[in-house]
């Protein structure tokens, strides 16, 4: 038990921990929006986010020019350059999100086939998404270009505040935003609202409930998109399996937050990453997941909906 | 006792089928002859093995022989090695096999291998004890981890001056077991350990412990994906320990992945890089297989040239190919293939690495 260290890192810990965070929360929102609207848990999200950033990372080589070997870059071409990839990715994820939903789950839902098969039909799609980047990238890790120099800009409270993670927190805040905005505002951000709170009067109601369920499983690829770009700007590689470390903790992360609640995704995963950063200095990194389970298990006891309760309604402005 | 004694003659049975089962080592082969490769082709350890199939594959289109590579997927888990294992030698035509990659994988095929008499070379498998479960059919092409662990801690004690060693492995069987020994070695020279499974992605709280111990080597023992996320996380934190690792990391993408942060990484391996070994066959390499060869190609292309060199002495059957590869060597791109009566390589050494100008450059065999 290394508390001496994080007493004395604390400030910087604290820093990493809501970057990593941020990453996380974007990638549960999708877990989220879909257990709201359809109470499944889409395990192909996982791989909505692997494909985001294989998408920034031919946004960046195959749109912007940038090679791998290249001197980072400034100034107008690096906006540039950081808009361009992410949102490329972001419509990647949210169209690729969208094709799942039609191809595995629509016709599934349609027949009324039982929540268990959709499941399954979930982790088919899953494990055919990994294979297939598996086979196009020969099994290999891509490395990313380094768009600019990471350096450390400022120290706030002994907290060494480096330039990426700290855009990336920046970005991600920006972005929850405007989901939680577009839930609370929108006509259709209310109709996601009401079909998570009762589909079948919602649809006697004379809400359109396949779109419903497109355009939140438009969002939730939209987010992850999003994660995905930050994900690959601060880490600078992806793989096939890129998905399935980071799936497991956003999901992770949805479910302590409570699942189904929106703002409970974003508490989730700003807590995850904390809780994971904490406790790899306590325990060794080794312990990290054991520590964020049981923390999820605890929570869980005492408050079964998670730490904000389970439904989006809920997640009031 | 009753239950018992039927699971007893149920295993018994089993154990007899398989014999009867498998053909003779004299089986005839009435078409083309196959070496099979063994190893992980799909799944999350597929690059090793796909690095080590066309290692077999180059050999055999080189060597002009009509000759086909049957290729046998056990995704490097024994689970799946298992039930796969006694279909091998069931098509008479596979006369050799190089493999299987891993140890796990090995120990549950090698017994079968064993009663079908089909000649093995693994070219990565490196788990002492193999030997007590493939017996005379078992052979090995590299050292085991029992010489790296030490060469490792040698090397890195030869090239910096007064280390203290910050010790990480990634929890997976080969990366342990090697990180013991190095820690074994290394003694004093220790200054923290840490475990990062694998698929961690963020190392904050590691790099935050490397600086607090104040060490001036940081030893990973785990696989280059993540050693090259590591080290480039570990320089963006401003730290200037040398990084040291074992030959899970010497692959070009280590260096492709991590590319700046990598230089002056020192590295390890039992294993010779195709382009060190041979810059101009490694071109030829890349130019017939499409892609680079990666770590064990080289061993993999010698255990095959082996067999093919027994074949082309007109030896067509497993017990004559088993027979050619006891009683003679090979002289490989990696180093001569001369086996012990355990099926062990004798006489060579663990190589040294240094990461210079973005290549990975030999610097010869750490004494």
């Amino acid at each position: 038990m290394d508390f001496e260290l994080l007493f004395s890192e604390f400030p910087s810990l604290t820093f990493d921990g809501i970057a990593l965070g941020a990453i996380y929360a974007l990638i549960s929102l999708g877990y989220t929006l879909v257990y709201g609207v359809l109470r499944l848990i889409n395990f192909a999200h996982s791989e909505v986010f692997m494909i985001g950033t294989f998408a920034a990372l031919l946004a960046s080589s195959d749109i912007m020019g940038i090679n791998i070997e290249d001197e980072p870059i400034s100034g107008a071409k690096l906006i540039l350059t950081i808009i361009v990839c992410l949102v490329v990715a972001m419509l990647t994820s949210g169209i690729v999100a969208v094709l799942v939903e039609l191809v595995a789950y629509r016709r599934l839902r349609n027949r009324g086939a039982s929540k268990l098969a959709t499941l399954i039909s979930a982790i088919g799609v899953s494990i055919t998404l990994v294979e297939a980047f598996r086979i196009m990238t020969d099994s290999l890790p891509r490395e990313f270009p380094r768009f600019f120099e990471k350096s450390f800009i400022a120290d706030i409270f002994g907290a060494q505040i480096r330039n990426d993670k700290l855009l990336v927190i920046f970005a991600a805040g920006v972005m929850m935003f405007v989901l939680d905005q577009f839930i609370s505002k929108t006509r259709i951000g209310k109709g996601i609202r009401a079909v998570s709170q009762d589909e079948q009067t919602s649809v006697l109601m004379g809400i359109n409930i396949n779109k419903v369920v497109t355009v939140t499983f438009l969002m939730g690829g939209l987010m992850a998109g999003a994660a995905a770009f930050f994900y690959v700007l601060v880490y600078e590689n992806t793989s096939f399996r890129v998905g399935f470390f980071l799936g497991i903790s956003a999901f992770t992360a949805a479910v302590l937050g409570g699942i189904g609640n929106i703002r409970g995704a974003l508490v989730g995963g700003f807590a995850l990453g904390l809780l994971e950063v904490y406790g790899s200095v306590l325990l060794g990194t080794a312990w990290k997941h054991v520590i964020a389970f049981t923390i999820l298990v605890l929570v869980l006891l005492l408050k079964p909906t998670g730490l904000l309760g389970e439904s989006i309604q809920q997640a009031r402005v | 006792m009753k239950k018992v004694s039927s699971i007893v003659s149920a295993i018994a049975l089993a154990l007899g089928m398989t014999v009867a089962l498998t053909p003779t080592a004299n089986a005839a082969c009435a078409g083309k002859l196959k070496i099979a490769y063994q190893g992980p082709l799909t799944g999350p350890e597929a690059a090793l093995g796909l690095n080590e199939l066309r290692g077999v594959q180059f050999a055999v289109k080189k060597s002009g022989l009509d000759i086909e590579v049957k290729e046998i997927d056990d995704q490097g888990d024994p689970a799946v090695a298992g039930p796969i294992a006694p279909s091998v030698p069931q098509d008479e035509c596979v006369v050799a096999l190089v493999g299987p990659a891993y140890s796990g994988a090995s120990r549950v095929s090698l017994p079968v291998y064993l009663s079908a008499g089909l000649p093995i070379i693994t070219p990565s498998a490196t788990n002492p004890t193999l030997f007590d479960f493939g017996g005379k059919i078992f052979h090995r092409a590299v050292l085991t981890d029992d010489y790296q662990g030490p060469a490792l801690a040698r090397l890195i004690t030869s090239k910096v001056k007064n280390a203290k060693v910050f010790l990480i492995n990634d929890a997976s069987d080969y990366s342990v077991g090697l990180a013991k020994l190095v820690d074994f070695t290394l003694g004093s020279r220790i200054a923290g350990k840490e475990t990062t499974p694998q698929g961690t992605t963020d190392f904050t709280s590691t790099i935050a412990k490397i600086k607090k111990s104040k060490a001036n080597v940081v030893a990973y023992t785990g696989y280059f994906s993540q050693a090259a996320v590591l080290v480039k996380q570990l320089r963006d934190s401003g730290s200037k320990a040398v990084f040291a690792a074992g030959d899970g990391v010497l692959d070009a993408q280590f260096v492709k992945l991590a590319r700046k942060s990598a230089e002056g990484a020192l590295l390890t391996a039992p294993a010779v890089p195709l382009d060190a070994a041979s810059p101009k066959l490694a071109a030829e390499f890349k130019k017939t297989m499409g892609v680079e060869a990666g770590v064990y190609t080289t061993e993999s292309y010698d255990a095959a040239n082996f067999f093919i060199a027994a074949i082309k002495k007109g030896n067509k059957d497993r017990a004559s190919i088993l027979n050619y590869i006891k009683k003679n060597s090979h002289k490989g791109l990696s180093k001569t293939l001369k086996f012990d009566d355990k099926g062990e390589v004798a006489g060579v050494d663990v190589n040294g690495f240094v990461i210079k100008g973005g290549k990975i450059v030999l610097t010869g065999p750490i004494k």
